[in-house]
């Protein structure tokens, strides 16, 4: 295993990088196309907990100017914005920021449905690298339902700041998805960040989620609940996740159970994975 | 199929049932355990860092003694700059716009224009835009930004965390103070921002009394009669202080307001106990000029303005059609001023002033330009740009007393939220009873507070 | 003018019954129809209560159970009959499957409807019957079901009788009444009986509830010294008859060194032990996720001028709770050090 210090050397050059890159191509090619969400060939969900700068990126991002206020929840509606990389045009979708996706209010509600039935091809998680920990309870919870995803660990001069190290390498590692360090006020990284985005939905980037490890009884009953779900929903990437909230009575995804509306969502993506053979792959690497 | 999906869940109902009532105890635990073990292999702390100085601040806004006071101090100085610095500016607009009415009439005339048509367009519509512009637009362009700075800041969450206590007593939720800072702006805004409070009574709270906080479009109806009656009285070199204390003293009194009004109701239509409570006080942020001038001018101020000004022009043109349309020999809206008359009497205020209510109810941002349109009536007052000629012109002219000036005050403060507030609370609740409330309860409030000081000060003076 | 008058007066009386909804005859026949509901709903739960007995309810006991006229009770028994949700036979009235499954309906109503007054709206415990028994009759299947999805599907009401599940299923209650407990064996509360008012009110001015963690210390023929939260009472047997305990599972019991987050010096740092069992639905899900789980270490960095809320450092970040919610956290202290622990 590196030392982390030659993790943190790698995080901070990764900074540097992103900064001097403003002339690098791949900067270049990125435009910033604010509300013009038109006819835009992905859509990326922007996730996160409340206060992690998450308007900052996605301002960052797409060049608009959506109000930054330090208090929580302030981002009370689903913002759209878009960009443009390599001839491809990306949708941009800020999700309300949470702690959870487990249902408590309506705003974990709202990202929960839209990372589960809106499909997004990629999903950023924004977290605060001044507290990792809480942000990545979020992070994991996403990594259940959807297996493309970016960590964009924001805030890294905050974390600086406080005097905290944080090895992005590392993390990328452990969660088994790519990690990118930014610091989305003055726009560094962004590039790296986007560009990470792009390689995950082509497929060039394979990710293999880390599964949450639960106590021997809950794993059991998970077992015994996931392979009857996948025998009547074949094809649905997240039986795993489904059984965890079936088990903790979860009325939405019930309800999704018994409409049939797990079983399209399933088929929808086996129809659009012969036209983007890399979600096959990326599926596959996952099972 | 959905026979199969029916086994599943009844399945997983049997499957909880074992694990015995706490599985999302468990589940979370184990999450964060699993992101504990994570977080642990790639955060390292390197030093003490400055996280200590954060810690210092807090300590001060939140401490026992400094904290509320500070919390005053803060107010109290963003109101100071925004009276001090919109002075000025405001009457250069209100002269150079009024002169371009002079000019542009008399342009009309020369071209041989109606008399109406000069009077419509100049007379009613654009006067009604000038003085939206020059009454709203510097305190608002001040204000603003100052306040953006102290929210990007993160000072108003320890605000909210200050002042908690008193909203607990009230039935209310702390958060509740975060959305009355959003009110400052615009109170449809701040009906918008209540979602921030999880709990459904809380929230009702929040969204029924938001309107007790002044918003942008009632801040230069204060501003203008704070400095014209209360800063007047003072020496000049104390003047600004007088009036920003006058200003705080009325949101205070608006913060009084909605605890007793989030009390009464917690006891009474939605009765209960506040619930769960958790508030994350976020660390502070340099906050970047740039976006701040940005965001609170193009997205703020713009917006409220550009928002006014769709009002104030037809507004403009309504009260010249009013002052010009004769029936029996006075203007329609004499008649209108004298049956309001004896109502406005009453309550410690007059016929103009509802009137001027009652055509702002669009958007509050145009009382005071059309109550000064109505005052002005026809005549060719262009040089009324200055508050001591605004003042000779009430007080001289149309009988103002300091009971009118405290009046208009409370009722500018208390009465009935604006068409888009409404519009909003309805939105948000989906209720066409809570919407009544909470467009019906502050009027009431504000006609009889306004009764009770009218007939005290009348008993005593 | 007159006649006239007298018209147009019987036409405004007539419009003012006759409008649909609003209307005066609307309203009585939407009184009525609520009001046989609830007879008819508190008429299957008097059955079934007493089918719990081992008895069979008879048109007396039903009568003066409801409170109505016997001739009454005879109507509202055929009544039922007729929907097919009771037997009358020789010996009393008996429910059916289908009158089972309505019956337990209106119990699940009931208490998911307390469960609710008790998490959400702090409503104590001595209010939450008397709200329900109007609530029940006023919701429907669904609104049950969300209901239940609210609140996270909690297995019991907060007196810790078990919730029927939507399909009927209750879940097995095996405990026993505190004056049968073995002394000095920790024993878990798992239900306070409601009725009679008198008694209950008597044991929740001792501060028993369901989940609470007791000991029997020593009992004679009229009372028993019993110990909670380190706090000694001595209560009637005839009180105690009206608790029901189960042996106390491990993550019940606390270790003694255990105290109230509210309690934690501003300033000190802890480790989370548990949430106490009063925290419940959303207040408790909530404080999950901000990673009050056991084992996280916290710290209390802020207080104000109130004294309350206080801000609480946990997993590096400031999360402010108000008293009654640090009282729900337990926690152990952790011994004073230099390093910060919480943002670690």
């Amino acid at each position: 295993m590196d030392s982390p210090a030659s993790g943190i050397a790698d995080s901070r050059s990764a900074l540097v990088n992103a900064a001097e890159c403003q002339a690098c191509p791949a900067h270049a090619q990125l435009a910033r196309m604010g509300v013009d969400v038109a006819g835009s060939d992905h859509i990326v969900a922007l996730a996160g907990n409340p206060n992690t700068g998450k308007s900052s990126v996605f301002n960052a991002l797409t060049g608009l100017r959506q109000h930054v206020g330090n208090w929580s929840g302030k981002t009370v509606t689903r913002a759209e914005g878009a960009f443009a990389l390599s001839g491809k045009r990306y949708k941009l979708v800020d999700l309300p920021g949470t702690y959870s996706l487990l249902s408590a209010s309506q705003d974990e509600e709202i990202s929960r449905n839209f990372l589960l039935f809106g499909q997004p091809d990629c999903t950023v998680v924004v977290t605060d690298a001044t507290a990792l920990e809480r942000n990545l309870n979020l992070v994991l919870q996403v990594l259940e339902i959807t297996d493309r995803v970016v960590v964009c660990v924001n805030l890294m001069d905050e974390a600086e700041r406080k005097g905290l190290a944080v090895d992005v390498r590392s993390l990328s590692r452990d969660l088994g998805v790519p990690a990118v360090p930014t610091v989305a006020r003055s726009k560094q990284g962004m590039a790296e960040l986007v560009s990470t985005v792009a390689a995950v939905i082509d497929g060039e980037v394979k990710t293999s989620p880390l599964r949450v490890e639960h106590p021997a009884e809950v794993s059991d009953a998970i077992r015994g609940l996931a392979p009857l779900i996948e025998d009547l929903v074949p094809g649905l990437p997240n039986a795993r996740w489904v059984a965890l909230r079936l088990l903790d009575g979860d009325h939405r995804v019930r309800e999704a159970l018994l409409s049939g509306e797990l079983a399209e969502l399933a088929n929808r993506q086996r129809q659009a994975a012969p036209a983007q053979s890399s979600r096959i792959r990326a599926l596959e690497g996952a099972q | 199929m959905p026979a199969d999906a029916q086994v599943i869940l009844d399945r997983s109902d049997t499957l909880r049932s074992e694990l015995g009532g706490s599985f999302r105890d468990r589940m979370v635990e184990a999450l964060y355990q699993n992101a504990q073990r994570v977080a642990s292999r790639s955060v390292r702390a390197t030093g003490a860092g400055k996280w200590d100085f954060d810690q210092r601040v807090d300590r001060l806004v939140t401490s026992r003694w400094l904290g509320l006071p500070l919390m005053l101090l803060l107010l109290g100085a963003v109101f100071w700059v925004t009276i001090l610095g919109a002075n000025v500016p405001s009457q250069m607009l209100a002269s150079a716009l009024f002169a371009v009415e002079g000019a542009a009439a008399a342009w009309f005339e020369s071209l041989g224009a109606p008399w109406w048509l000069t009077g419509f367009v100049w007379h009613g519509v654009f006067r009604g835009l000038a003085w939206v512009v020059s009454v709203m637009l510097p305190p608002m362009a001040i204000f603003f930004p100052v306040f953006t700075i102290l929210e990007d800041l993160g000072y108003l969450p320890r605000v909210a965390f200050n002042l908690d206590w008193l909203f607990r007593r009230a039935g209310a939720h702390g958060k509740q103070a975060l959305t009355m800072a959003m009110g400052f702006g615009c109170n449809a805004a701040g009906v918008t921002s209540t979602r921030i409070i999880d709990s459904p009574r809380e929230r009702l709270l929040a969204i029924l009394t938001n309107n007790f906080v002044p918003c942008n479009g009632r801040f230069p109806t204060l501003i203008m009669l704070a400095v014209i009656f209360v800063a007047a009285s003072f020496p000049p070199a104390v003047a600004s202080f007088a009036a920003a204390g006058a200003v705080v003293g009325v949101v205070l009194l608006g913060v009084a307001f909605t605890l007793a009004v989030s009390w009464a109701l917690s006891r009474t239509v939605l009765s209960g106990e506040a619930s769960a409570f958790t508030l994350e006080l976020p660390p502070y942020r340099r906050p970047s000029f740039l976006r701040i001038l940005y965001t609170s001018l193009i997205d703020r101020t713009i917006f409220v303005l550009g928002r006014a000004m769709l009002t104030a022009a037809p507004a403009g043109a309504v009260i010249w059609l009013l002052a010009n349309i004769e029936v029996g020999g006075a203007g329609l809206s004499t008649h209108a001023i004298r049956a309001l008359g004896p109502l406005g009497e009453a309550v410690g205020l007059d016929g103009v002033i509802l009137l001027a209510y009652v055509i702002a109810i669009p958007a509050n941002e145009i009382v005071v330009p059309t109550m000064l349109m109505c005052y002005l009536g026809g005549s060719m007052m262009m040089d009324v740009t200055t508050y001591e000629q605004i003042r000779a012109v009430l007080v001289d002219q149309h009988g103002w007393t300091l009971l009118t000036a405290v009046n208009l005050m409370l009722f500018s403060l208390l009465h009935n939220p604006c068409a888009t507030t409404i519009l909003t609370i309805w939105k948000e609740t989906r209720s066409p009873r809570w919407t009544a409330l909470g467009a019906i309860m502050p009027l009431a409030i504000a006609f009889l507070v306004c009764l009770l000081t009218a007939q005290a000060s009348r008993l005593l003076l | 003018m007159t006649p006239l008058g007298i018209f147009l007066a019987a036409l405004v009386a007539g419009a003012l019954i006759a409008m649909p909804r609003v209307g005066g005859a609307a309203l009585w026949r939407r009184f009525r129809s609520r009001r046989e509901r609830a007879l008819s709903e508190d008429a299957l739960k008097h059955i079934l209560a007493w089918k719990h007995r081992s008895q069979l309810a008879s048109l007396q006991s039903l009568a003066g159970a409801l409170r109505i006229a016997p001739r009454s009770a005879l109507r509202l028994a055929a009544r039922l009959q007729s929907k097919g949700w009771i037997k009358i036979g020789g010996t009393g009235i008996g429910l059916t499957s289908s009158g089972e499954r309505r019956a337990l309906q209106v119990v699940r109503a009931h208490r998911l409807w307390e469960r609710h007054l008790s998490d959400d709206a702090n409503m104590p415990m001595a209010r939450l019957h008397q709200a329900a028994e109007k609530a029940e009759h006023t919701l429907s299947r669904a609104d049950v079901a969300r209901l239940d999805a609210h609140l996270g599907h909690p297995e019991h009401d907060p007196h810790g009788d078990p919730i029927p599940r939507d399909d009927g299923k209750v879940a097995a209650l095996n405990a026993v009444s505190l004056n049968e407990w073995p002394e000095g064996v920790a024993a878990r509360i798992v239900h306070v009986e409601d009725e009679p008012h008198a008694v209950f009110r008597q044991i929740l001015s001792a501060g028993l509830r369901p989940s609470l963690v007791v000991r029997v210390l020593e009992r004679d023929s009229r009372h028993l010294l019993v110990e909670a939260n380190s706090t000694e009472r001595r209560i009637d047997r005839a009180v105690a008859a009206n608790i029901e305990v189960e042996e106390a599972r491990d993550r019940d019991l606390l270790p003694s060194d255990a105290t109230r987050l509210s309690d934690l010096a501003l300033g000190t740092a802890g480790e989370v032990v548990a949430l106490g069992p009063r925290c419940q639905g959303f207040s408790r899900r909530r404080l999950l996720d901000l990673g009050l789980t056991p084992g996280a270490t916290v710290q209390a960095a802020l207080d104000n001028t109130f004294g309350d809320p206080r801000a609480f450092c946990v997993r590096g970040t400031m999360i402010a709770l108000r008293k009654r919610q640090a009282e729900q956290v337990w926690i152990r202290r952790l011994p004073e050090s230099p390093t910060r622990g919480a943002h670690s």
